[in-house]
């Protein structure tokens, strides 16, 4: 049996920049293992070594994806080895398209029992890959998972809701997104990043799996934010009664401020 | 020529970042106001691996090589120079020599524990008489029978106070000409005749154990010789070849903190009603620093880089060394600068790194003694 941890090469969005225009530049920001994902490698590498199961990473990216320097730090992480679907513009994909496709890696695979995610992806966070990938392989689905046990193919997963933690049970195939309190981070062991360049990586294209780029369900990331613009107001903080004062009545002209009772 | 790094030295500077940005930032001032020593973080850095990266894989250690362990000691110190010098007197002054000069059955008892953080090391040249002049030291170790006999005392040793394996240099031969009556021991930190004095509390890196030893008529077994009897002189030089290039890197990374504490500071402090940062007179002080730490860098790294190719690098190590510790004291005093009277002060890691820094000019080889290795290359 195999565990897979679906993974996304994709840059920090808190590193990108936003100009007075509100124009996003992803242009510095580096594109990376999220803590999220990273999170979910740790998971299914105590699972995996729990049960005496396999550890795979899938992803679906363009290019760069595929290069050394992504799997290298995705197999750092704790993976056994990576099934990268990487082609030209697979990296705009919105969550529908890359779950169809990250479905087609699974198939890939021999005898997969438990998928499993980040919270969240960096760069859209829409966090609906997980919940449509289930949907896809038609398997159950959990998100917000804090603790995950079990065996092979019963797994225990315990996740806190308003009402109070409660505890699932899962039995059968099924896709779990963990939240970033499932496994403390850690850092990849120096040992781990020298081992990474040794695993296998499978890399594989579109054509090679008979698939073509989804065409519906995409979601391009757009140039231009649709928040309010900038207003640049520079408040002067030398006497914070003023400078409150000053604060306050910025935010009222931008209407940001209802006027109420405490 | 290339100056990229591999794919691994980049996951090792991440990795190393990582660790260092969630483990090591919030312990920095709270060792130094304290002068105690990060033992808590001791397990955690072991696990991480940053105690054997010099050490081959069948010995324990990553073998991760000479720059990937460089860019760790050097992401340790933008955080935290205690830290790096913990891991760099460590690997670079007990690992190395061990490593270098240990029969296989030395190398098998001590570098896999060591590599693995189960066990410290550290390094015993220096003596109150004799500093610079490390060949006038007068540890004296005696045979007797199958045993050597150990009497003296060392100053200044890093990792003192919780160091498992000490490599001690001694005379043997009180005859030989000073250099050449000189012999390393691999020393147990549990050995009975070994007192370990009170920690200093020093200017900067005050939570580095820095202490004395005492040998009272310590017994070691033959075979605690490392190297050849009167090889002792030659092996904490080449030692101390090495180490130069971890004390570069150490100073880079103080340099590297101090850095961009300066420039979020100045990006964020408005006087005049703009951010000092639009001021030229602070942008001229980050453009120098800038320069500094690329300069410093590129020096640190290529000593480094030579040697992992197995090239001579001991010139390029002086260089380093010489340049990125006086590089250090600049940036982290302009540093200071940037920031004003708030930089003189504990809120902000820039006064910590000034007094850090300070240290890099000094230890293993001041830097008077890497002009004298610089210049003595040159005038050849
Ligand atoms: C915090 C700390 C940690 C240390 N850790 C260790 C350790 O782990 N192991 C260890 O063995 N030692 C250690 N040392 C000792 C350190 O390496 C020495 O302090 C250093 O080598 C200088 O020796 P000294 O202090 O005796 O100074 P001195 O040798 O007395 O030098 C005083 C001054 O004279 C100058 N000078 C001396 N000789 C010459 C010369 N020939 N030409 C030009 N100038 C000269 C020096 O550059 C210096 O400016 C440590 C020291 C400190 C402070």
């Amino acid at each position: 049996m195999t565990i897979a941890v679906i993974y996304k090469w994709a840059p920090d969005a808190q590193e990108a920049s936003v100009d007075t225009a509100g124009r996003v530049d992803f242009s510095r920001a580096k594109a990376q293992i999220s803590d999220y994902d990273a999170v979910a490698i740790q998971v299914g590498r105590q699972l995996a070594d729990a049960t005496g199961q396999g550890l795979v990473g899938l992803t679906v990216s363009g290019p760069a994806g595929g290069q050394p320097a992504a799997t290298k730090a995705a197999l750092a992480r704790g993976l056994d080895s990576v099934l990268v679907l990487a082609d030209d513009g697979l990296d705009r994909l919105g969550p529908s398209a890359a779950a169809s496709l990250l479905a087609g890696l699974v198939g890939q695979l021999d005898e997969v029992g438990l998928v499993l995610a980040g919270d969240s992806s960096i760069d859209v966070g829409a966090r609906m890959t997980p919940a449509l990938l289930a949907g896809q392989l038609g398997w159950a689905c959990l998100t917000d998972v804090e603790r995950l046990d079990g065996s092979a193919s019963q797994w225990s997963a315990q996740r806190t809701q308003p009402w109070g933690v409660e505890t699932l049970s899962l039995t059968g195939p099924a896709v779990v997104a963990l939240s970033p309190t499932a496994a403390p981070l850690k850092a990849p062991g120096m040992k781990d990043i020298l081992a990474a360049g040794k695993k296998p990586v499978r890399l594989v294209g579109l054509a090679e799996l008979g698939l073509t780029e989804p065409a519906a369900g995409q979601l391009k990331a757009t140039a231009h934010l649709t928040g309010p613009s900038r207003q640049g107001v520079v408040i002067d903080v030398s006497d914070p009664d003023a400078a409150a004062q000053a604060l306050v009545a910025a935010l009222g002209q931008a209407g940001l401020l209802i006027e109420g009772r405490a | 020529m290339s100056f990229e790094l591999t794919d691994e030295q980049a996951l090792t500077r991440e990795a190393v970042r990582q660790f260092a940005d969630t483990a090591v930032a919030p312990l920095a001032a709270e060792i130094d106001r304290d002068h105690r020593a990060p033992l808590e973080n001791l397990p955690a850095m072991a696990e991480l691996g940053l105690f054997g990266m010099i050490v081959p894989e069948d010995l324990g250690g990553s073998g991760a090589g000479s720059l990937s362990y460089i860019i760790a000691v050097e992401e340790l110190a933008r955080r935290c120079a205690t830290h790096a010098v913990i891991v760099e007197a460590h690997s670079s002054l007990c690992c190395w020599p061990i490593l270098t000069y240990g029969s296989p059955q030395q190398r098998q008892a001590y570098l896999p524990d060591l590599a693995a953080g189960a066990k410290i090391g550290a390094f015993a040249l220096t003596e109150p008489a004799a500093g610079t002049d490390a060949a006038s030291l007068t540890t004296s170790a005696k045979r007797e029978g199958d045993q050597w006999v150990l009497n003296g005392q060392k100053v200044f040793i890093t990792n003192g106070g919780f160091a498992d394996v000490f490599v001690v240099l001694a005379r043997t031969d009180p005859e030989a000409p000073s250099a050449k009556g000189i012999s390393a021991f691999i020393v147990e930190g549990q050995s009975a005749g070994l007192t370990v004095g009170d920690p200093e509390r020093k200017l900067g890196i005050r939570g580095s154990s820095t202490t004395p030893l005492i040998f009272s008529d310590l017994r070691l077994p033959s075979d605690a010789l490392l190297g050849q009897e009167g090889q002792g002189f030659g092996i904490a030089m080449s030692t101390l070849d090495g180490g130069r290039t971890g004390i570069a890197a150490q100073a880079l990374g103080i340099a590297q903190g101090a850095y961009e504490a300066a420039v979020a500071y100045a990006q964020e402090r408005v006087q005049f009603g703009k951010p000092i940062a639009r001021l030229q007179a602070i942008q001229w002080m980050i453009a120098d620093m800038a320069t500094d730490l690329e300069a410093g860098r590129l020096l640190c790294y290529q000593a480094a880089d030579r040697e992992e190719r197995g090239l001579d690098f001991a010139v390029q190590a002086s260089m380093a060394k010489l340049f990125c510790a006086q590089m250090a004291v600049r940036v982290a005093s302009t540093a200071i600068q940037v920031l004003g009277g708030i930089g003189y002060t504990e809120s902000y890691p820039v006064e910590r790194a000034y007094r850090d820094a300070k240290i890099t000019e000094i230890y293993e080889g001041t830097n008077e003694v890497q002009r004298l290795v610089i210049a003595k290359s040159q005038l050849r």
